[in-house]
């Protein structure tokens, strides 16, 4: 107990009491465990971790020092590694605290993409005692040639905000990190940071590794009670169908503003950022100065102000994206709302988190439909919620593209003796079970000097030694590699700057590929006008009022989660009874007695099938209601299985309700189905089959291809012949497949595509579910309301048993955009 | 020549021109075999650069050529550019299979109007006899050129863009297609290499658009 009496006395200096749950932490880290803390954000967490390797310090009798300067601080003692380099420096700022109050001979710093040259090539002579970094910035340090001597004393890695790089190729990185790190020191600690998931167990071993260690997951305070509730629209339109709000709910929405202090509003892409700024302001224009926007591809700067701005209470309000979900508290916000559906009930959760932080106070978000079928979304989401339905988040396995980028990184930094790394690999979750042949073909592939993989000839990134020691020589690679280390995967983007002024932030270059000079957009909140485009800036002036349109960035949409998606099934089975329970499903009777009436609201035990011929072709609409990436595999495989019977060409959409085949011709739907449509026994040969047509793993191998350093991002002022060294991943992968079909990253694509793309164990559940329910056909008049979202959906794939040739004869020519 | 289904004949300025789904063109008056863009070496230079790229794709070209050049009976084989990717890609390997190809076809005129990458990429060499020039060249009524561009001499034949076109059709099908573009001035061949990827085009009203699909050439210009 005395131990940890100068933390006790810390936080009394500060009038607060430490929790219970921090005691047990560093009780926990000051007797050599490691773990994993669990609890929603502002509760606590970081102190906890953070005061056990500062109680350490404190017990190991140092003489206090009066000198405190960089030189003479304690050589690097604690890694923070964080998934937002945005919230590097506050996460360093509430690390100081305590260190100033002491007077500590330690010194916190960040080290990020953000990080000016000036202190990197300070922190490259000297660490600092605590380095908060993210896995990319971690990663970049191991390919430098010192590393062993710089973390020599490291005592801890702190992994904040787990749950979002679990589930990633960036947590996969992050594992390899640290089981590099833990070969450096062996005794190294870990601990982790996470918000509640659904399997938190796993997030530990995961962040552990496979070498026995001892540790314990700790359950932080747990979290207040939350509201959830939705602005209702004042009329519910039964036509037209398409239901789309957009804009509609502002005045609402503009009420809720104004009756608290603060509020954030979070919409889900940062698209819907910049439309929902401008419907606000256009509403309240007097609020010019008071909102602002924010999202991921701001600058920096802009992203700065806007946060301060929350914490100091200076802005009424934000729109804002993800960009928001994560970071250190925003006391003053007292109302947060959610433009369209939140998608998953820990994001839910973690977004009205952000409200309520004021003593007393309850965090509440209130729920805005932006398309009145989601209203029964919201009833599910509280549904969920109240039932304590989190959802999991599942580890990346075995993704060998982040295995080459790894072996590489290590081989550009000291160098490795293969067994030793081989070893070290596997005490990683993600590798546990790496087998011998695919580590030698990794090594193959990045090229072993002399036993290079066959049909690449003269090819080597890496040299094995006569030291037995394989190293990157050549020095214009290894610099080349240091640039593209990251998993993190976007379209090319290109900078907007203000004609003598500052910069606004990014977009995606195909957005400025199609305006000429002289045309409008939004961005930023701002009004502007395109002048030109010059080395890789987009310079602009502002434009005098707001026209043109808003730039579209390339977001994974996330689909509905599993938890969400069988809470709604409840919902619309009820409704199918006639119970319409809550202020939502209230709203919603009048569409589903139409939905009802034109065809059918399929129960928990249906399968809804309808079947609509408009001018466009003949849909067929299912509706699994799993979940959009569940449907995009199941239009596949339908789509061929139907396609197995006759020559026939579907193209596909789906959303998070159901999926669409459309075809020029009517498809035997009923043939099939007698024929084994919803088998889930051939889904094995089934979906790799129906996938080749698709192209999925073309798609995905665009991040492999990035991941695993054959299409490098452009680097600022490259020459002539890095030009030469450029190709699009999707010619890789066709070369690839005509001429090395045995590579691995392409069975990797393949296999990222059903894992994680289609999600096939959850596809498998729910052909086995629908297999078994009772099938509904329907015939409606004209399309019902459940199908029109999808009818109006604009992104296909397509699935066709007829000849290249044939189609294209068919195919009539339309211009993207009319000529001239 | 031996004719194959997929073949397509068009007149231009007043010449028979066969589009050829090995994407290439013959000239019929001049016996001449156009190609644009073969890139050759490219993987090389990916392997050179650190960046593994499976080789074959050069040689299959050169194999695609052989069997084009026997199956038109041409004299002649123009090289609208960019025939060597980059200097790191100048391998023996492909010399050799391009030298053992030269052998075989002695009377073969050959062309090499240069592109951009040949300017960098340096000439082949000597001994393979490739009489090599700069753009425009001049045959009337063409004028050979690396460039799309208009020349007031001549119609200009040309690579450089790797055309590709998206086509869109009912029920929303979509595909992205390897192309020639016959434009008013000037038309544009697709590139030969297999490792060159396709560079979007969007027609101007008149342009002539034939795409490579598969085992043939299709006019979609209608």
């Amino acid at each position: 107990m005395t131990r940890l009496r100068p933390a006790e006395e810390w936080f009394e200096s500060h009038s607060w009491q430490a929790f219970g749950f921090q005691r047990e932490v560093w009780e926990a880290y000051l007797a050599g465990e490691s773990g994993l803390i669990h609890a929603a954000t502002g509760t606590g967490k970081t102190l906890a971790a953070w005061w056990g390797p500062l109680l350490e310090y404190l017990g190991e009798g140092h003489t206090p020092s009066k000198r405190r300067t960089r030189s003479s601080a304690l050589p690097l003692r604690v890694l923070w590694i964080t998934p937002l380099r945005a919230l590097a420096a506050d996460t360093a700022g509430a690390l100081l605290q305590p260190v100033d109050d002491l007077e500590l001979p330690w010194t916190v710093e960040t080290r990020t993409g953000d990080t000016s040259s000036a202190s990197r090539s300070r922190q490259s002579r000297k660490l600092p005692t605590c380095l908060v970094t993210t896995p990319e910035s971690l990663s970049l340090l191991l390919s430098r040639d010192r590393a062993s001597e710089q973390f020599a004393d490291l005592r801890v890695v702190v992994v904040d905000e787990w749950h979002e790089l679990m589930g990633t190729k960036r947590g996969v990185q992050t594992q390899l990190a640290l089981a590099r790190l833990r070969g450096i020191c062996p005794r190294l600690r870990t601990w982790g940071l996470s918000a509640t998931i659904g399997n938190i167990e796993e997030a530990k071993t995961t962040l552990l590794g496979s070498r026995p260690v001892r540790s314990r997951t700790v359950r932080g305070q747990e979290p207040k009670s939350v509201i959830v509730d939705s602005l209702i629209p004042p009329v519910i339109e039964r036509f037209p169908w398409a239901g789309h709000l957009g804009t509609q709910m502002v005045p609402q929405v503009v009420a809720a503003i104004e009756e608290g202090e603060t509020s954030i509003v979070f919409t889900n892409t940062r698209s819907q950022t910049e439309v929902w700024y401008q419907a606000i302001l256009a509403e309240r224009p007097e609020w010019a100065g008071t909102i602002a926007l924010h999202h991921g591809s701001l600058d920096r700067k802009r992203r700065e102000w806007v946060e301060e701005g929350l914490r100091t209470a200076r802005l009424r309000c934000v729109v804002a994206t993800s960009s928001l979900d994560l970071g250190v508290d925003f006391s003053p916000v007292d109302r947060v709302l959610q433009i369209g559906s939140p998608k998953g009930i820990a994001r839910l959760l973690q977004r009205a988190g952000r409200s309520g932080h004021q003593p007393g106070a309850e965090s509440r978000v209130t729920c805005v439909p932006t398309h009145t079928l989601e209203l029964i979304e919201v009833a599910a989401a509280r549904d969920g919620m109240e039932a304590g339905a989190i959802e999991s988040r599942y580890p990346v396995t075995r993704p060998l593209d982040v295995l080459a980028q790894h072996v590489v990184t290590i081989a550009a930094g000291e160098g490795f003796a293969p067994d030793a790394l081989l070893h070290e690999v596997r005490q990683t979750q993600a590798f546990a079970d790496l087998p011998d042949d695919e580590w030698e073909w990794v090594l193959r592939f990045v090229g072993s000097g002399g036993t290079a993989l066959e049909g690449y000839p003269e090819y080597s990134k890496v040299v094995a030694g006569s030291d037995g020691v394989w190293r990157v020589e050549d020095r214009t690679i290894a610099r080349r590699h240091r640039m593209s280390i990251g998993t993190i995967v976007s379209d090319a983007h290109i900078g907007i700057q203000y004609l003598r002024g500052s910069k606004l932030g990014t977009v995606e270059e195909s957005f400025i590929a199609r305006l000429t000079p002289g045309d409008r957009f939004v961005f930023a909140g701002t009004p502007l006008e395109f002048v030109r485009v010059r080395d890789m800036v987009a310079w602009v002036r502002r434009a005098p009022n707001v026209s043109g349109t808003i730039p579209r960035w390339q977001g994974s949409r996330l689909p509905l989660s599993g938890e969400l998606a069988a809470a709604l099934r409840a919902r619309l089975g009820e409704a199918a009874d006639g119970i319409f329970r809550g202020p939502e499903l209230e709203a919603l009777r009048p569409i589903l007695e139409v939905q009802r009436k034109w065809s059918s609201i399929p129960g928990p035990g249906d399968f809804l099938i309808e079947k609509v011929k408009t001018r466009e072709g003949f849909h067929l609409f299912f509706f699994p209601f799993e979940g959009r990436l569940v449907h995009e595999g199941l239009a596949a495989l339908f789509a061929y299985r139907v396609s197995r019977i006759m020559p026939i060409t579907f193209s596909m959409s789906s959303n998070d309700y159901g999926f669409e085949l459309l075809s020029p011709d009517e498809a035997p739907v009923e043939e099939a189905l007698s024929r084994g449509l919803l088998e889930s026994s051939g889904l094995v040969d089934d979906i790799p089959a129906s996938l080749n047509a698709t192209e999925m793993a073309r798609r995905q191998f665009r991040e492999i291809a990035r991941v695993a350093g054959l299409v490098f991002p452009g680097f600022p002022h490259s020459g002539k012949s890095a030009r030469q060294l450029q190709a699009s991943s999707g010619l890789f992968f066709d070369v690839f497949q005509r001429y090395d079909s045995g590579n691995l990253l392409l069975s990797q694509a393949h296999r990222e595509v059903l894992e994680r793309q289609l999600e096939r164990t959850r596809l498998g559940r729910t052909l086995q579910r629908i297999s078994a329910a009772n099938v509904m056909i329907t015939t409606p008049p004209r399309t019902p309301p459940l199908a029109f979202p999808l009818l109006v959906d604009r992104t296909r794939d397509r699935v066709s048993s007829e000849k290249l040739a044939d189609r294209i004869r068919r195919m009539q020519r339309t211009l993207e955009k009319a000529a001239g | 020549m031996r004719r194959v289904e997929g073949d397509l004949d068009i007149d231009v300025e007043g010449e028979r021109l066969t589009l050829l789904p090995e994407r290439a063109a013959l000239w019929h008056r001049e016996e001449a075999l156009l190609i644009a863009d073969p890139h050759w070496g490219k993987a090389a230079t990916f392997r050179a650069g650190g960046i593994p790229v499976p080789s074959g794709t050069t040689l299959e070209a050169i194999d695609r050529l052989e069997s084009l050049v026997s199956r038109t009976h041409a004299r002649r084989v123009i090289f609208l550019g960019d025939l060597l990717h980059a200097k790191p890609g100048r391998s023996k390997e492909m010399f050799g299979a391009l030298e053992q190809w030269r052998r075989g076809h002695s009377g073969l005129d050959v062309i090499l109007v240069r592109g951009n990458h040949d300017r960098r990429a340096g000439d082949p060499p000597p001994e393979l006899c490739f009489d090599c020039v700069d753009a425009p060249y001049l045959m009337l009524p063409f004028v050979l050129a690396h460039h799309p561009s208009r020349h007031p001499d001549g119609y200009v034949l040309s690579g450089h863009v790797h055309p590709g076109i998206r086509l869109y059709g009912p029920a929303r099908q979509r595909e992205r297609l390897p192309c020639f573009v016959f434009a008013n001035e000037f038309a544009i061949l697709p590139a030969f290499g297999d490792f060159t990827g396709l560079g979007d085009v969007e027609p101007s009203a008149g342009d002539r658009i034939f795409v490579v699909a598969e085992d043939r050439v299709i006019d979609i210009s209608t």
